[in-house]
């Protein structure tokens, strides 16, 4: 059995339902859990946590979690706006499971938190004192003191200054592996999800759609929808480069779609279509090119073309290759 | 002061009508301790009938303010938390001895707790309600519990619940989160409502008198003096009772201050 295993849980709380979720996390594993906002993801996470009660079960290799209540499963939580209490210290706040927890090495093992998370300094300070850098900083902490099973982090970088974003995502890197832990990481950002998981579930609508690797998720898309939410464009049916695969679809970046002469087609699919728009952005065209009743997006860099096209309607042949083509 | 617009008048407005209410909210405490003279303030704090009365009527509505904190925070904390039937009615329970005349609250605690099965029930125990510290205790609470319980479930409610959950995931148990988070975070919200439950207590009249004449609270002490001697010996009585409750204010105004 799994580390984490989740079988069929389903629950059902204020017009928002988990239907039969079905997940196994490996020990060590970055699990991200990725999903737009109100599909379900904290509230998955609350669950695994204890904090709202499912049918289905939760198994920890091979004990029963979802029977126990959230206090003895061993689960740390870490939230979007870190949710330190104000009536304590930092400190306080880091230490706060030592209060109803026996903490092997308690003394060693917070001096190695404190060291690694280089939150020494903040002590003694009050909670409303220190920046939100820090603030996550004190929460993962008092999180990794309690020595969890696993570490659930929900959107750990939303409430961030993007500036500091990289250097964060880099450090909940370095922690789960310092700590050896296997975490569950929410977020609606596929870039961090990109860079930080091992796994990826994508949820929608209280639904898991897609469980795989970091690759195979990101790069190959099951449905449509995902690969809508994933960013893909150009969506179209498969029949349109007289291709037949199962799912009936394919994309292609809008990068890779060049604009071609007449005399020099050296693309494996052409196109004749009309240009419907061409908008300036910085350093690059985006340009809307509409073939059949498909409208292409295509991004072109200003560099390779000087000037955009400005004559609406005017007719251009386009062309992409089977290798940039991902089938949905 | 730094006032927005200079000279402006609506500015002035808004000082002349400020001043009219300060003038009406004061004076009459201020004119207390200036009308009754020092001497006479001296003589009635080491009078021994009054002072047993103030130190009776604190005594007691320290009781029925801990008694609360007791039962009413977890009644609070029921209303802030959670969504179930008959909550809007039991909000409106709550409120009601806010808006009935005290002396109705009298009968109405008098007819339930005096000589009825329920009074009986209680003499078992041997509590009696009727002339006893007992009622002085259940007038002032009925009728000053509302101030505490609705400050406290605004307290709560403005506690963030992902700070329980989290506690919880850190091991403590519900019964723990409420006595380590959710009562200390709440608590400038529960002291507010608990010193005005106490203050108001202090203040009880219409339903103590009817269930307690003896022993003399001290708002029934001034009435009793007003009514037998007079203004000149009522007002002494008054003076010292405000003098007191602004004294403990301002010590555990001045308490909860240094905890924050």
């Amino acid at each position: 059995m799994s580390y984490l295993s989740i079988k069929n849980l389903s629950n059902s709380v204020a017009d928002f339902s988990l239907d039969n979720i079905n997940l196994d996390i490996e020990k060590g594993e970055y699990f991200v859990l990725l999903g737009q906002s109100g599909s379900g993801k904290t509230r998955l996470l609350e669950t695994i946590a204890g904090l709202y009660s499912n049918s289905g079960k939760i198994y920890y290799k091979d004990e029963v979690l979802s029977d126990k209540a959230p206090e003895d499963r061993d689960i740390g939580f870490v939230y979007q706006d870190f949710a330190l209490f104000p009536n304590l210290n930092v400190y306080e706040n880091i230490v706060f499971s030592g209060r109803y927890r026996e903490i092997e090495n308690a003394e060693e093992h917070l001096a190695n938190i404190v060291d690694f998370l280089e939150i020494k300094n903040l002590l003694d300070r009050s909670i409303d004192d220190i920046s939100g850098g820090e603030k996550q900083r004190v929460a993962i902490a008092r999180s990794l003191y309690s020595k969890p099973k696993i570490l659930l982090l929900d959107e750990p970088l939303s409430a961030i200054d993007p500036t500091f974003r990289n250097a964060i995502m880099k450090k909940l890197k370095e922690v789960h592996r310092k700590f050896d832990l296997t975490t569950i990481h929410v977020t609606h950002n596929f870039r961090e999800a990109s860079y930080l998981a091992d796994k990826i579930a994508i949820i929608m609508n209280g639904k898991i759609e897609q469980i795989g690797t970091s690759d195979e998720v990101l790069n190959h898309p099951k449905t449509i929808e995902v690969a809508r939410f994933l960013g893909f464009k150009n969506i179209f049916p498969s029949t349109l480069i007289h291709e037949e695969k199962d799912s009936g679809y394919f994309s292609v970046d809008p990068n890779v779609i060049r604009i071609l002469n007449a005399s020099d087609l050296k693309c494996d699919y052409t196109f004749e279509g009309v240009i419907e728009e061409c908008m300036g952005i910085t350093d690059h065209f985006k340009l809307f090119v509409n073939v059949d009743g498909n409208q292409f997006f295509i991004k072109i860099l200003k560099r390779e073309y000087e000037n955009c096209f400005s004559n609406m309607h005017e007719n251009v042949i386009i062309g992409f290759n089977r290798k940039d083509v991902s089938f949905i | 002061m730094k006032i927005p617009y200079k000279n402006s008048t609506f500015t002035i407005g808004l000082i002349v009508l400020a001043v009219i209410i300060t003038f009406f909210l004061s004076v009459p405490i201020l004119k207390m301790f200036v009308g009754v003279g020092s001497d006479k303030l001296l003589e009635t704090i080491k009078d021994g009938e009054v002072l047993s009365s103030i130190l009776l009527t604190m005594k007691v509505s320290l009781w029925a303010m801990v008694f609360v904190l007791i039962t009413g925070l977890p009644l609070a904390y029921l209303i802030a938390r959670y969504e179930f039937w008959g909550k809007s009615f039991l909000e409106t329970i709550i409120d009601i001895p806010i808006m009935i005349p005290h002396t109705a609250a009298g009968i109405a605690l008098l007819s339930t707790f005096g000589d009825t099965g329920l009074g009986d029930f209680f003499k078992y125990f041997g509590i009696e309600f009727v002339g006893t510290e007992y009622g002085i205790m259940i007038a002032m609470m009925f009728l000053s519990a509302p101030f505490l319980i609705n400050a406290a479930k605004d307290g709560f409610r403005k506690v963030d619940p992902k700070l329980e959950k989290v506690a919880r995931t850190l091991g403590a148990n519900p019964f723990r989160v409420f006595f380590a988070i959710s009562i200390p975070n709440a608590r400038k919200d529960i002291i507010n409502g608990a010193l005005m439950m106490w203050s108001r207590g202090l203040g009880e009249f219409g339903a103590v008198i009817i269930l307690v004449y003896h022993p003399m609270v001290t708002p029934v002490l001034i009435f009793d003096r007003f009514s037998s001697y007079g203004l000149s010996y009522s007002a002494p009585v008054a003076a010292v009772i405000i003098g007191f409750s602004a004294l403990v204010f301002l010590i555990i105004r001045f308490i909860a201050n240094r905890f924050d």
